[in-house]
């Protein structure tokens, strides 16, 4: 390169920001040890899930674990292993089995490296998962769920429980409420056969306390950062989130957050951010990238942009609903932000972009998931109209590498950062 | 102080320079394939452009590099090509509030503020249907050259309907109209009008409030003008040379840089 010509390479160094420096969590230590320990009892179920009396269920995200542990089920997430194979590259290969049998592709990525997985364990990190006990699967996620959880049950020739909650148009009614206590009652007689163990409303409750008090703690620690600089950035969300997805109503799951929340908080009073520089606080919508979480971030954190907070992890930072403990119950899993109304969404959205002081959002069109990503053009005007700040759109998918276009990605992160110059 | 600042737009099939001195007047301008390396295209070009109107290396006071290319580029910086086109038009069109762009491999249609800073965008995404790719096939396919499009297609009575989405799809369409006697006229018109339909249903996501300035390499296709007025009801402004308005834009900035 002549002389002239790395001046203006220097030169052009110096006119983007700096590489900025991301400032790890400590907790993240004592993340992965909680972590490592669930997967590592989950995987050796087939020794210990007999002699303990304790079965394995396969469980979606948004079912209503609680009732599970009362019976003392040990439960296996696997849209949660699916987001561990993306990060460890594994997903195109398996989603590749699950489609060679007949699959389509325009199906959940999440199901389908979940079935590939359940075909080809060789090719699953950590060998896939332990084969389940029971499927339970609840629709207020989704309607894939219904049908991926079907095959699942053919395919393990296992029981499978499902919780059918009605979508909601606006505020829960009486009839939905009635509807899924009916259901309540099946599922109860239903688990109390497969285990071997009487239900107890006070086991329930005592469950439900447990996850109150996690929950509790996840929303606050997410809530501090509303602070300016933010003191965690959205991978920081994403990677943290695990335990109030798998290890929501236990003792572990709280004491973890405990620790979280108190490092957030520390974080506040010494005014550290996530990342230095903070220029640009943004709301992200829609599942992580996971293949790509890092990389794709740090178009976003070079430029001084922070992603304050997300409508994703923001999913279980919720106040369980009053009542006794079914009604509760029965409450907050049909009132899941993804079972309710775009309007409702938008509104929830404009409150995060008011309350974190955010200058823009993004929102991810996440190919495998249709809920989420359906009504988010409609939802996307109505909050930049509402708040006057701009949302950027950008198409791929959580699991799939496949559908991550780096080219197409960084120029529309690229312009859209470049509104805020 | 300095005398010229270079714009250099770097698409995925062409290349695109703009001088402008320092009272925002363009001095000069260039395009050409990119081929393999669009860089060394892009250098040859601001040298040669730089010799035809007289001056020096040592007169330029700031170069922004935009398009696919931008990276290798040793420019001062690298701006996204919508931010780019976004400074152009409005210096060409202060009233422009819409803007088509059709380039090689992309559509795009930005918003503007009054301000003519950026409100809103879209584009394409993994999919060249629309884009002036897709006019390069089926031109091929008839065996006609791109300039002659326009002209053949405003011959045409009864355009076809081209119905693939897929430009490779809509070739073997288009040459199975061929076999089938369909005059080029006709094709042609349909053709223009499968890109048209494709870029204003974009355009309808974003904006199209007054005044719409359609530009990039494909707005001087006077086929895909008429269509494009047509699809949206309004009248387009388009600029006397289209394919270097973000490269203008590019050079705009570049005379802001200090």
């Amino acid at each position: 390169m002549s002389v002239q010509t790395q001046d203006k390479v220097q030169a052009q160094d110096k006119a983007i920001p700096k590489k900025r420096n991301y400032r790890p969590l400590r907790s993240t230590e004592k993340l992965k040890k909680t972590i490592k320990t669930y997967y590592f009892l989950t995987g050796t179920h087939r020794y210990w899930g007999k002699p303990l009396g304790r079965k394995l269920a396969w469980v979606t995200s948004g079912a209503p674990v609680e009732l599970l542990r009362v019976f003392n089920i040990h439960p296996a997430y696997p849209e949660q292993y699916a987001a561990i194979y993306s990060t460890n590259k594994a997903t195109a290969q398996l989603c590749q089995v699950a489609e060679a049998v007949g699959y389509s592709q325009d199906l959940c990525s999440y199901a389908r490296s979940n079935i590939g997985g359940v075909l080809r364990p060789d090719l699953a990190p950590m060998g896939g998962m332990p084969k389940p006990d029971l499927l339970v699967a609840c629709n207020n996620i989704c309607g894939t769920v219904l049908k991926w959880y079907e095959a699942l049950a053919r395919h393990f020739n296992v029981p499978l429980l499902v919780l059918d909650t009605p979508y909601l148009t606006g505020e829960i009614t009486e009839q939905a409420l009635n509807y899924v206590l009916e259901q309540f009652k099946g599922m109860i007689k239903e688990l109390e056969k497969i285990t071997g163990r009487s239900f107890s409303e006070e086991e329930l409750k005592k469950q439900l306390d447990l996850s109150r008090a996690t929950t509790g703690l996840w929303k606050e620690a997410r809530q501090y950062c509303q602070a300016q600089p933010s003191p965690l950035n959205a991978p920081d969300l994403f990677i943290h989130m695990a335990p109030i997805v798998v290890l929501r109503g236990t003792k572990k799951g709280r004491d973890y957050y405990e620790i979280f929340r108190d490092e957030v908080k520390e974080r506040v009073s010494l005014g550290q951010g996530a990342i230095e520089n903070e220029r640009i606080r943004l709301v992200w919508d829609n599942i992580a990238i996971w293949p790509k979480l890092f990389n794709f971030n740090k178009m976003f954190t070079e430029r001084g942009a922070c992603f304050v907070t997300d409508t994703y992890s923001g999913g279980w930072a919720i106040d369980l609903a009053p009542g006794s403990p079914l009604e509760s119950l029965a409450v907050t899993y049909t009132e899941v932000f993804l079972n309710r109304s775009p309007e409702f969404r938008a509104q929830q959205l404009i409150q995060l972009i008011r309350d974190y002081k955010a200058h823009g959002f993004v929102m991810h069109s996440n190919r495998s998931c249709k809920p989420y990503s359906l009504v988010q053009e409609v939802i996307r005007r109505k909050v930049m109209k509402e708040t006057g700040v701009p949302g950027l759109m950008i198409e791929a998918d959580m699991a799939d590498p496949r559908a991550y276009a780096e080219e197409t990605i960084r120029n529309r992160v690229q312009a859209f950062l470049e509104t805020f110059d | 102080m300095a005398k010229v600042y270079v714009g250099v737009d770097i698409g995925s099939l062409t290349v695109k320079v703009v001088l402008i001195n320092s009272e925002r007047e363009i001095l000069a301008h260039g395009t050409a394939r990119a081929g393999y390396s669009g860089r060394e295209v892009a250098l040859n070009m601001v040298e040669s452009l730089l010799t035809e109107t007289g001056l020096k290396k040592e007169d330029v006071g700031g170069t922004v590099a935009t398009g696919y290319g931008r990276v290798t580029f040793p420019a001062d910086r690298e701006v996204s090509e919508i931010t780019c086109q976004a400074k152009g038009i409005h210096h060409l069109f202060p009233t422009a509030q819409t803007i088509i762009d059709i380039g090689g491999q992309d559509s795009k249609v930005i918003q503007l503020m009054p301000s003519g800073k950026v409100m809103d965008f879209a584009m394409n995404d993994k999919c060249a249907a629309g884009t002036g790719r897709f006019l390069e096939v089926m031109a091929s396919a008839l065996e006609v050259s791109l300039n002659e499009v326009g002209q053949l297609a405003a011959g045409s009575r009864h355009p076809t309907t081209i119905s693939s989405f897929c430009t490779v799809f809509a070739e073997s369409e288009v040459i199975g109209q061929v076999s089938a006697g369909t005059p080029k006229e006709d094709i042609l018109a349909g053709v223009c009008e499968a890109v048209a339909r494709r870029v204003s249903s974009l355009a309808q996501r974003i904006s199209v409030l007054p005044d719409l300035v359609f530009t990039g390499g494909v707005a001087r296709n006077q086929g895909v003008v008429k269509a494009l007025e047509r699809c949206l009801n309004q009248p387009l402004l388009i600029h006397s040379e289209p394919s270097i308005t973000a490269a203008l834009g590019a050079a705009l900035l570049a005379s802001q840089l200090h």
